[in-house]
């Protein structure tokens, strides 16, 4: 049914056809720049290849007449967001293009798993709000995307008016209509969390065509997330995301935010906690001094937490794949790293001695102890150190005489080992544990540990 | 209601704290048999991602805030486990009451995602979600804190 809708536009555009495309717009050339193969796959995963040379001839022209004008207007975004890779036909691009627009009406009708449900509602949110589209039962997909074309097409002329798709009447007094009203941009800056950079405002002329793009860019955006990524550009991105969709929450929320009127005298109270909470959030979450306004800060802080939680798991995985590697010798070089303040001794001491354990593979039978499930590792050292806790210092002179006999450790590891900070209280481990349990690292130990224990 | 609010209380332990327990963790995992095959790569990172948050839970709060108990319990959940927080006395607060003109959308639907992202956060009003927002976000930047010393340590140089 489409197809056919199409094609009979197509008819009616052919002339423009050839002559719109020769004209190479900026964002033509993105397009061709684009590597060819990727496209091609993407496509054929998408959009069943009947449609291709169908809406081909559509494609164009309805791209020919919107976006040629307009996209000249707003070439920055879009070079901007464009990640080159080979040089390509125009060909290709329109083909694309097709593959964009069948993956578009799927995704109004239901976002496909690939781009997710984030970048299905955020382009949903512009058809919206535009009811009479409901209208046309059997072309619902059909007539979405090509109010979507005129919309996207009126948006750059700040709602000139349905002058850019000619398709059909019917279509274009519903893009039109559509297109006046701004966008719901509470709905927005919701959905993408981080992800795009493409913001919606100022892309949103070629955001279609180049719907394959921000595909496989959320696509390998993912990928990338579950490798190793770094944060801080993450953050970056975000933060960047992040102002536009404020300015666009800003924009579209003024005329619709009704002021809230408060009748009982708790409710000053409560935004009196409300706002002191505010300002403590405020000063956590860092770069937020210039954000004001409760749901931009809102947003701020679940962008942090959200950055936050990624940087753990991105952490986790590095330590996963350091762990396998662990090796003594560099648990040695770690504990002078760690912690360089000297008020954290405590934590060099508990990072030596636990990676001393960790790497040594003969430790295993530390966990023979059974009373103690969770504690098991530092109970050795809390035996040691709970005995020593209460006076550090004589205690560290104690050993480090012992200490200074070990070759293999620099005497700041060992002492450290044996004064843990903050000891557990469990002392029901006996010696025996404690020196099995430096079995593996060094021979000398036991014996002597033993001994001054 | 009393306008007099007691100071907001978002003290978290030192880094020590956090690098003990996480080290502790850390090191039982790695006594289990099947963790350094190479080959399950992607159970080991989510073990240790759950073995550092359940640690942080432990170190940071232990059951006095919300986000950790829900933190530990969902933990124990998955583990099969059965834990049980001693009954803390709840302040008699008039906070119970929900329906009110307090709530505009845009608030909510912010404490909304917000509530998803913050562990135990489905219960509660915006004012003490915020709290433990605060809370967690202090323990997660020094559990950032502590993993990126562990794994820059731990490096080959």
């Amino acid at each position: 049914m489409e197809n056919e809708l199409f094609m009979n536009a197509g008819v009616s555009h052919a002339s423009e056809m050839t002559s719109l495309s020769s004209s190479t717009s900026p964002a033509m050339l993105n397009w061709a720049s684009m590597e060819t193969h990727q496209v091609e796959q993407s496509i054929t995963r998408d959009v069943p290849r009947d449609c291709f040379y169908f809406e081909k001839s559509t494609e164009q022209s309805i791209f020919g007449s919107a976006p040629s004008s307009h996209v000249s207007s707003s070439p920055t975004p879009l070079n901007s967001n464009f990640s080159g890779g080979g040089g390509a036909g125009e060909n290709y691009v329109i083909r694309e293009l097709v593959g964009n627009l069948g993956y578009v009406g799927d995704i109004y009708g239901a976002p496909p798993a690939s781009i997710g449900n984030s970048s299905g509602s955020c382009y949903a949110t512009p058809m919206m709000s535009s009811p009479p589209l409901d209208a046309f039962s059997g072309d619902s997909r059909f007539a979405e995307r090509a109010a979507r074309f005129s919309c996207l097409g009126n948006r750059s002329f700040n709602g000139r008016g349905a002058e850019t798709v000619p398709i059909n009447g019917e279509l274009t007094r519903v893009s039109s209509t559509s297109a006046l009203k701004p966008p719901p941009a509470a709905n927005r800056p919701v959905n993408l969390p981080g992800k795009e950079k493409l913001n919606p405002r100022s892309v949103l002329i070629p955001q279609l065509p180049h719907l394959l793009i921000y595909q496989r860019k959320l696509k390998r955006r993912k990928i990338r997330i579950r490798r190793e990524v770094e944060t801080q550009k993450k953050m970056e991105r975000k933060r960047n995301h992040l102002i536009h969709t404020k300015i666009l929450s800003m924009s579209g929320l003024d005329e619709a935010k009704p002021p809230i009127v408060t009748v009982s005298p708790n409710e000053s109270v409560r935004r009196e906690k409300i706002s002191e909470r505010m300002k403590l959030l405020q000063d956590l979450v860092p770069g937020c001094n210039k954000v004001t306004g409760k749901a931009l800060m809102l947003d701020e802080i679940i962008n942090y937490v959200q950055s936050l939680q990624r940087q753990v798991e991105f952490l986790s995985m590095k330590l996963s794949s350091v762990n396998t590697r662990l090796d003594f010798n560099m648990d040695a070089l770690m504990s002078k790293d760690i912690f360089p303040s000297s008020n954290n001794q405590q934590v060099l001491r508990l990072e030596s001695s636990s990676d001393i354990l960790l790497a040594d593979h003969h430790c295993h039978t530390l966990q023979l102890n059974p009373n103690d499930s969770s504690n098991n590792i530092m109970n050795p050292m809390e035996t040691s150190e709970s005995r020593s806790f209460n006076s550090q210092l004589p205690t560290l002179a104690h050993f480090t005489d012992s200490i200074s006999q070990f070759s293999t450790f620099p005497g700041d590891d060992l002492h450290s080992i044996i004064h843990m900070g903050f000891a557990q209280n469990h002392i029901s481990e006996s010696n025996q544990v404690h020196s099995t349990s430096f079995q593996g690292p060094s021979n000398q130990v036991p014996s002597h540990m033993k001994a001054e224990l | 209601m009393a306008s007099a609010n007691k100071p907001i209380n978002t003290d978290v332990p030192e880094k020590d704290v956090f690098a003990l327990h996480f080290l502790q963790s850390l090191s039982n995992l790695r006594r289990q048999n099947t963790f350094n095959s190479p080959e399950k790569t992607n159970d080991r990172v989510k073990k240790i991602k759950k073995v550092a948050y359940v640690s942080m839970a432990r170190a940071a709060g232990g059951t006095n805030r919300l986000w950790s108990r829900a933190l530990l319990r969902r933990a124990a959940k998955e583990n099969n486990k059965v834990v049980r927080f001693p009954r803390r006395k709840k302040r008699v607060t008039c906070l119970r009451r929900r329906r009110s003109n307090r709530r505009d959308p845009v608030e909510e639907e912010e404490a909304e995602r917000l509530r998803n992202l913050v562990p135990g956060g489905g219960g509660m009003e915006i004012s003490k979600l915020m709290e433990e927002t605060a809370h967690y976000i202090k323990c997660l930047s020094m559990q950032v804190k502590v993993m990126q010393c562990l794994v820059d340590g731990l490096a080959p140089k």
